[in-house]
């Protein structure tokens, strides 16, 4: 075999030579193939995620594990992570999105806890063949996490030509554990059993890691078709069993490490556990049940079958934990054991057909340098700024009536989004409130990224993402304790992406530094490119806040009139590069870097200032996709019966109704508060400016200048909920 | 008072349902599907969930467990109150417990909305619900469109055994056309005997933080059946 038909490059080959000072075998070759591939070894970006900032004082486990976990309360810890599934989802929509979910959920049991949220970040082209993906991708989502009984809560979806070829599905999820039960997966001790638990595995999804994930994709149908076979079934039914049979197992206290079996199968699991626990490992591939036949090693060790998990057990324990699988009607199979040397033995029919350490395996691939100048050409483009049209009826309902801005419910009403019975605020809202019966905190949940604000400048788009999810969290009056990143890009070997990929990383990572919220885990995907026509650089952030008062959280809707509506933080000269109107005008522009120092100081100072206010006297919105406008829009007539009336004294109303500056923030304020308001914002140094109130007719009247406009609300929800589909 | 509640492999709202029973102040009784006892429980509920991953029809499997032989008989000697919600009722139906089945969505995809349903029929075995009171209950799934023929199903009118009808704001019955997955006659449960079914779930309408309390009520009333 040689080596480019696993994915290395001859340089690769060479410095596997010289590590192992032997020619690989062709098994041998395969493992490698599949652990120095892109998506295993984040050999492109490892040197770059560097950046970014891990200490925090509520974190538990940082980045390196199954996932990033966090002290919520007491002995209650959150673990979360957001994962990608972009490829498989472009060759098979519906199983790639649900195995990508069924994937992320097993991350997190493997840390030992019980999913339950699932956040979807989605991506897509605006033609008819990404309608066709789209309607694929939200089943596979719903089939897998309505299924397994995990609630889709939150999420995001925005179009764009540039991820026709290219859609994105990164799926978040959180879950809740005791401290008692955390898993890690460097526990493996010497002497214990290596057990398999799940599906038996069959031959889906070989080559997944090394070909699919991390190649560019070819414009020819056929290279599509081809690549199918790689992608993997999920099977939801078997996943709940695997996950209630794992988390029970972890339960009886007998389990010291776990690992989930994702990319490249067994191969991966074993390496890096064994890697992570300073450990080596003999399997006995006789051990592993099989579901066809005549498989061979390669083929055994670099199986992609779904919902299948790793556990060590010394041997004390074996009984206990046989009796916890068992009674979720799998069977625990003892393939292998753990041992002191530095090396991954692989046995099979008596002879051994791999050995290899795993110090090499896992931890030998060569990492690229940082390169620091990579990206500065992209600074210093200059993007045109966004000339600010006529204001008129028609130009409010288009961005209303835009796929980024309308209304996602055709996506959500197939999530089951209420299941586990936490869901105080599920996806109609910016961001998710859950309940917890086991603590008295609650969670705000919040997945921000669009790659409309990272188009012409990555840091500016990543820097703003993680501030647009940390305002999200802070304006239900909660605290952000960790946040997970889910980097896509295109092909990291062409300079001018790679350059965008450390720019957008710099941004997350300036921005998470700036705001103190750590980053605790993630995920990169790169090669989201079709015949060198790359994506937006889109990172998006997932950030998981402790909110104090879950069942009682800050409204974002008003319901009657005569409430004063005002702009906190107002952008001092409104941009509207990026916007939404923007990219519906077609000459996106330049998002506005987000000044970093200042959000991070007026943020606190915004909530203090929220805070002093009586719970029940305000509503409070960020400005998002589609700016002012669409904000004082859900803020009322979309959901509630009134609606507003607005006199803007600014010199471009269009800039200041639509730019989607990071950091604003509209609250409406019952009639009794604004003195305490104005007072508080004074105290805290917050700016503001009055916008006017909310009215007892459900229309949006708008003065500016000589200008009059007034848009009932018929006319809004029309334009709002035209979906393409549904 | 012991309520058992049953998980089949596939169950995922068996431990919100138990939780519901809690608040109302019922032990719980956890059985599995491979039980043949129901622990000496004189209530059940079947929760919701994809009973054996919904691979063959939805409930079909469920419905040959073993469990199930215990709840016919206990049925056939009228000592238990059965409760089918969701995958429950599903199963139910495939059991011939209750009649009729329910077939895909009229769109073919899974809905989890807020729904009103307004009782049709006053159930015999319960007296607490009232004809025309309504309740605002989330429903979420994939198959719950109520099927039987023409004839059977002004028959189950008729004999009043179609309990609950999905329903607007205003409490007004929504036609086919109209209601959430395409119902014949709208039917959103049955009762019949001590054996009752919905598609909506009570057991997540408990609290007004999580959209409405209408569940808590609903089960309540079910718990003082006769």
């Amino acid at each position: 075999m040689k080596p480019e038909e696993v994915g290395l490059t001859a340089q690769e080959y060479d410095e596997i030579v010289r590590q192992l000072g032997r020619t690989p075998n062709d098994l041998e070759l395969g493992l490698f193939g599949a652990l120095w591939s892109e998506h295993c070894s984040y050999k492109s970006s490892k040197s770059a995620l560097a950046l970014l900032p891990h200490a925090g004082p509520a974190v538990v486990t940082g980045p390196g594990g199954n996932a990033g976990v966090v002290r919520l309360e007491g002995e209650w810890l959150v673990a979360f992570k957001v994962e990608s599934h972009n490829h498989p989802s472009y060759v098979e929509p519906v199983q790639g999105a649900a195995t990508g979910v069924g994937g992320i959920i097993r991350d997190v049991v493997a840390m030992g806890a019980r999913p339950i949220a699932l956040l979807d970040s989605l991506r897509f082209g605006e033609d008819a063949p990404s309608q066709r993906l789209l309607d694929g991708v939200v089943e596979g989502v719903g089939n897998y996490g309505n299924s397994i009984g995990v609630p889709t809560v939150g999420g995001e979806v925005y179009f764009a030509p540039a991820y026709a070829q290219n859609p994105l599905v990164n799926v978040m999820c959180v879950g809740l554990l005791r401290q008692a039960h955390l898993m890690s997966a460097s526990g493996a001790r010497v002497g214990s059993g290596v057990y398999l638990i799940g599906q038996p595995t069959g031959r889906d999804g070989i080559h997944g890691a090394s070909l699919l994930a991390s190649q560019d994709f070819t414009a020819e149908a056929e290279a599509v078709e081809s690549m199918r076979p790689t992608v993997q079934v999920g099977d939801p039914f078997t996943g709940k069993l695997l996950m209630e049979a794992t988390l029970a197992a972890i339960a009886t206290g007998g389990v010291e490490a776990a690992q989930d079996l994702g990319a490249a199968g067994l191969t991966s699991a074993s390496a890096e556990l064994a890697y992570r626990s300073g450990v080596g490992m003999e399997l006995d591939l006789d051990g592993v049940p099989l579901r066809e036949s005549a498989m061979t090693p390669y083929e055994i060790m670099l199986s992609e079958t779904q919902e299948r998990m790793l556990l060590v057990v010394p041997d004390d324990q074996l009984g206990a934990v046989r009796a916890a699988v068992a009674h979720w009607d799998l069977t625990l199979h003892r393939i292998g054991r753990v041992i002191a040397p530095d090396v991954l033995r692989v046995r099979w029919h008596g002879q051994v057909v791999a050995e290899l350490p795993p110090t090499v395996l896992s931890g030998g691939c060569p990492i690229r340098p940082l390169d620091r100048t990579a990206g500065q050409e992209v600074v210093r483009t200059a993007s045109p700024a966004v000339a600010s049209p006529d204001l008129d009826e028609a130009l409010i309902l288009k961005v209303l009536a835009h796929p980024d801005c309308r209304d996602r419910a055709y996506i959500y009403r197939r999530y089951d989004w209420m299941i586990q019975t936490r869901t105080v605020f599920g996806p109609e809202h910016d961001v998710a409130v859950l309940q917890l019966r086991e603590t008295a905190a609650g969670l705000t949940l919040a997945i921000s990224g669009p790659g409309r604000w990272a188009a012409a400048d990555a840091w500016a788009g990543g820097a703003g993402a993680v501030a647009r999810a940390v305002l999200g969290v802070m304006l239900q009056d909660s605290e952000p304790m960790g946040m997970t990143d889910g980097i896509n890009c295109g092909n990291p070997d062409r300079p001018a992406v790679y350059g965008q990929f450390r720019r957008l990383v710099e941004g997350i990572a300036d921005a998470a530094s700036a705001f103190g919220v750590p980053v605790t885990g993630g995920n990169v995907s790169f090669h989201n490119e079709t015949e060198g026509r790359a994506i937006w650089p889109t990172g998006i952030v997932g950030v998981v806040g402790r909110h104090p008062h879950p069942s009682r959280p800050w409204a974002d809707r008003v319901r009657v009139p005569g409430w004063r509506l005002v702009l906190l933080n107002p952008a001092p000269r409104p941009d509207l590069g990026g916007s939404v109107l923007a990219h519906a005008l077609g000459q996106l522009g330049r998002y506005p870097a987000p000044p970093l120092e200042a959000l991070a100081a007026t943020y606190p100072r915004i909530q203090a200032t929220l805070r002093a206010l009586a719970p029940e006297g305000f509503a409070v919105r960020a400005i998002l996709d589609g700016g002012l406008l669409l904000a004082l829009a859900k803020l009322t007539l979309l959901f509630t019966d009134v609606g507003v009336r607005v006199k803007l004294s600014d010199d471009d109303p269009v800039a200041r109704l639509f730019s989607e500056e990071v950091g604003q923030v509209v609250v409406a304020l019952a009639p009794d508060q604004l003195s305490r308001f104005a007072q508080q914002a004074e105290q805290a140094g917050v700016s503001w400016m009055e916008l006017g109130e909310t009215v007892e007719d459900p229309v949006v009247e708008l003065a500016a200048g000589s200008g009059r406009w007034r848009l009932r609300r018929d006319q809004l929800r029309q334009a709002w909920q035209t979906y393409v589909h549904g | 008072m012991k309520a058992a509640v049953v998980t089949f492999p596939g169950s995922n709202c068996d431990e919100d349902t138990v939780i519901a029973l809690e608040r109302l102040g019922v032990e719980p009784v956890r059985r599995w599907y491979k039980d043949t006892d129901l622990g000496g429980a004189e209530w059940v509920i079947l929760p919701g969930g994809f009973s054996y991953g919904d691979y063959l029809r939805s409930g079909a499997l469920a419905a040959r467990a073993p469990i199930m032989d215990a709840v016919e008989q206990l049925v056939a000697r009228d000592q238990l109150h059965v409760l089918g919600i969701c995958n429950g009722f599903q199963i139910l139906c495939e059991r011939g417990l209750l009649p009729g089945a329910l077939r895909a969505n009229r769109d073919g995809k899974f809905r989890c909305t807020w729904e009103g349903v307004r009782v049709a029929s006053a159930p015999s075995a319960w007296p607490g619900f009232q004809v025309g009171q309504s309740f605002r209950l989330p429903i979420a799934h994939r198959e719950g469109a109520f099927t039987v023929s023409e004839q059977e199903l002004d028959r189950l009118f008729q004999e009043g055994t179609v309990f609950l009808q999905y329903c607007d704001r205003e409490g007004r019955v929504v036609d086919e056309a109209a209601n959430p997955n395409g119902s014949m006659g709208a039917v959103a449960g049955l009762a019949r005997g001590r054996v009752m079914g919905l598609m909506p779930h009570p057991e997540r309408a408990v609290s007004q933080f999580l959209g409405s309390e209408d569940g808590l009520e609903f089960l309540r009333l079910w718990l003082q059946g006769r």
